[in-house]
C-alpha cells in the first residue's frame, strides 16, 4: 500500500513546475552571431518550462502531420526569413503528431538554449521538448 | 612557362578565341560548385543547414551569381532565405546589383520586397547616374505593398530625402518599419511613432501584429539608447517605465514627444474577416462584427454598416458553407478566411479557393457596394481574383 502512498504524498507535497510565459521580444531581442556569448535573460531560461506564443512553421515543405515544428514571431514573413533566435524548434512527444495549425497557438514544454550544431554549422539555438500546442 | 619563354606562343595563345558559349574550365567548376550551395540554399532537409548555404553564397557576390541565375531558369525561385541573404549581405558588385534590380522590379516576384531592402540598404554605395537613382527609389513609395514602400523610402531617405516621414501613410507596420530603419541606420525619425508602437495591442482575427511592431520598436530604441536604455522601460505597462523612456528618448533627440495611451482593439470585437498577405499586391485586411459593422484595413480605419437584413441573410449563408478541406500549399501570398460558428481559420493559397467561400466573399462585396462603399468593394473583388479555384 505504502508504494502507492507514497508517490501520491510527493505529488501533493512538490510545487508544481508553473511553465514561464516567454516571448519572442526577449527570445529574438537581441542581433544573433555565431558563437556569441547569449544574453543572460534567454541562457537562464535553458531547461525551464516554458510556454510561447507563436506561428508554426514546417521546417521541411508537405502536407502530413508533423512530429517537429519551428515556432516563429511572424506568421507572414513580413521580417524576412527567421534568424536562428527568432526561432523555437519543437519536438513533440515520441510517436505523436500533429497537423500545422493556422494562427496563434501556445506551445508549452521545457525549453533548451544553446547552440546545437550539425555538419560544422549552427542550426539552431533555441529547442523544446513540447508538450502542449493550443 | 611558355609565356616566358617565348613571347610570341603567348601572344598566339591570347589570340586563340574560346569555344563559343564555354567558360573557362575554372570557372565553369567554380559555377559547379557554387550550384551545390545554391541548391543546399534552397532545398537541404534542416533550417540551419540552408540558412548557412545561403549566407555562404551570398557572402560570394558576384561569384555565386551565374549560379543562381541558372538555378532561377530552371525551375520555379522559391527559395526566400537566399534573397534575405543577399540582401543582408554587402556585395556591391555589378552583377548582384543587376540580380536585386531585376528581382525587386518584378511585380510577379513574391519577395520582390526583400530585394528592394538589399538596394535600400546599399543605397549610399550605388552607382548614381543623376537623379535616376533618387527616382527609381521614389517609384515604389506609393506601391501597393507596404514592405516596398518602407524599403523604398529607407533607400530614399539614405540618398537625402528626408520628406520620407511626412508622406501618407496607412499602413502602422510600414510607419514603424521606416523608423526603426532609419534609427539603425543613424537618421533619426521622428520618435514618436516607436513610441506608439511601444502600447500598441491591437490584433488582427487573433495575431498580434502590433505586439511584433512594439517588440520591432523596443529593439530600434534599445540600439539607440544602447546603457541608457531605463531598465524600468522594460516593462512597457508600467507607465511610470514607459514616462522614463519618453524623457530619455526627448533629451536625447531634441524632440517634443508625449507618453502614448495603450491601444487595444476597437469594440465591439470581430467575429470573423478574411486577410490578404500579398507581397505582390499587397495586403487587405476586412473584419467584421455580430452586428454587421465590417471593417477595413488593420487599424479598422474605414467602417461600413450592412443593414440588418442584408448582414442577417449573409450571416447564414456563410454558417451554411461546406467545410472547407484544404487551401493548398501557400509559398507567399496567401488568403486568411477566420469565423466561427462554424469554426474556420484557413490559408489558401493562389488559385486555390474553395468555390462557395468565392461565392459567398462576392455577395459580400456586392453587399457593400450597396452600402455606398464601391471603391472597397471593388478593390475587394480585385484581391480574390487571385485566389480564385482554377
Amino acid at each position: 500500500m505504502l508504494r502507492f502512498v507514497l508517490p501520491l504524498l510527493l505529488l501533493a507535497t512538490t510545487p508544481v513546475d508553473e511553465p514561464k510565459s516567454v516571448g519572442f521580444a526577449t527570445l529574438a531581442g537581441f542581433d544573433y552571431t555565431e558563437g556569441m556569448t547569449l544574453p543572460k535573460d534567454v541562457t537562464e531560461l535553458d531547461e525551464k518550462m516554458v510556454s510561447i506564443r507563436g506561428f508554426m512553421q514546417r521546417e521541411v515543405p508537405g502536407g502530413d502531420p508533423v512530429n517537429a515544428f519551428m515556432l516563429v514571431n511572424d506568421g507572414c514573413g513580413c521580417n524576412g526569413t527567421p534568424k536562428l533566435n527568432e526561432i523555437v524548434f519543437c519536438t513533440l512527444p515520441d510517436g505523436v503528431t500533429m497537423d500545422i495549425k493556422t494562427g496563434v497557438v501556445t506551445v508549452t514544454g521545457k525549453l533548451y538554449v544553446g547552440e546545437v550544431k550539425e555538419e560544422g554549422v549552427v542550426t539552431m539555438i533555441y529547442q523544446m521538448d513540447a508538450d502542449t500546442v493550443n | 612557362m611558355i609565356a616566358a619563354r617565348s613571347p610570341l606562343v603567348l601572344t598566339l595563345l591570347l589570340a586563340l578565341p574560346l569555344p563559343a558559349q564555354q567558360e573557362p574550365p575554372t570557372m565553369a567548376a567554380g559555377n559547379a560548385e557554387w550550384a551545390k550551395d545554391v541548391e543546399r540554399a534552397a532545398s537541404a532537409p534542416r533550417y540551419g543547414l540552408r540558412l548557412a548555404a545561403a549566407r555562404k553564397v551570398a557572402g560570394a557576390g558576384a561569384a555565386a551569381v551565374p549560379a543562381i541565375r541558372e538555378f532561377a531558369a530552371q525551375r520555379t525561385f522559391d527559395s526566400p532565405m537566399l534573397i534575405d541573404a543577399i540582401a543582408d549581405a554587402d556585395s556591391v558588385e555589378a552583377p548582384v546589383l543587376d540580380l536585386l534590380r531585376e528581382w525587386a522590379t518584378q511585380r510577379d516576384f513574391y519577395w520582390r520586397g526583400a530585394a528592394l531592402r538589399g538596394l535600400a540598404r546599399r543605397a549610399e554605395r550605388l552607382p548614381r547616374d543623376g537623379d535616376d537613382l533618387a527616382a527609381w527609389f521614389h517609384s515604389f513609395h506609393r506601391d501597393p505593398s507596404w514592405l516596398m514602400r518602407a524599403y523604398s523610402r529607407f533607400g530614399s531617405l539614405l540618398l537625402g530625402n528626408g520628406e520620407v516621414f511626412a508622406e501618407p501613410e496607412p499602413d502602422p507596420r510600414a510607419r514603424v518599419r521606416l523608423a526603426a530603419l532609419a534609427l539603425g541606420a543613424g537618421r533619426v525619425p521622428p520618435l514618436q511613432p516607436l513610441l506608439d508602437a511601444l502600447v500598441d495591442r491591437r490584433t488582427f482575427l487573433g495575431d498580434p501584429w502590433a505586439k511584433r511592431s512594439a517588440d520591432e520598436a523596443q529593439k530600434a530604441l534599445k540600439a539607440w539608447l544602447g546603457d541608457g536604455w531605463p531598465a524600468t522601460a522594460n516593462d512597457l505597462d508600467d507607465r511610470a517605465g514607459l514616462d522614463a523612456l519618453r524623457t530619455l528618448l526627448q533629451t536625447k533627440s531634441a524632440q517634443t514627444l508625449h507618453t502614448p495611451a495603450p491601444v487595444a482593439d476597437p469594440q465591439p470585437a470581430p467575429t470573423g474577416g478574411f486577410e490578404v498577405m500579398s507581397c505582390r499586391n499587397g495586403d487587405l485586411f476586412v473584419s467584421w462584427s455580430a452586428a454587421g459593422e465590417v471593417r477595413f484595413g488593420l487599424d479598422g480605419a474605414d467602417v461600413v454598416t450592412l443593414a440588418g437584413p442584408v448582414w442577417d441573410e449573409l450571416s447564414r449563408l456563410r454558417a451554411a458553407l461546406p467545410p472547407f478541406a484544404d487551401g493548398g500549399v501557400v509559398i507567399c501570398d496567401n488568403l486568411r478566411l477566420c469565423w466561427s460558428a462554424p469554426d474556420v481559420n484557413l490559408r489558401i493559397a493562389p488559385g486555390r479557393m474553395p468555390p462557395a467561400a468565392d461565392e459567398w466573399l462576392k455577395r459580400l462585396a456586392r453587399a457593400i457596394e450597396e452600402a455606398s462603399a464601391p471603391s472597397l468593394a471593388s478593390g475587394m473583388r480585385t484581391r480574390f481574383e487571385q485566389f480564385a479555384s482554377r
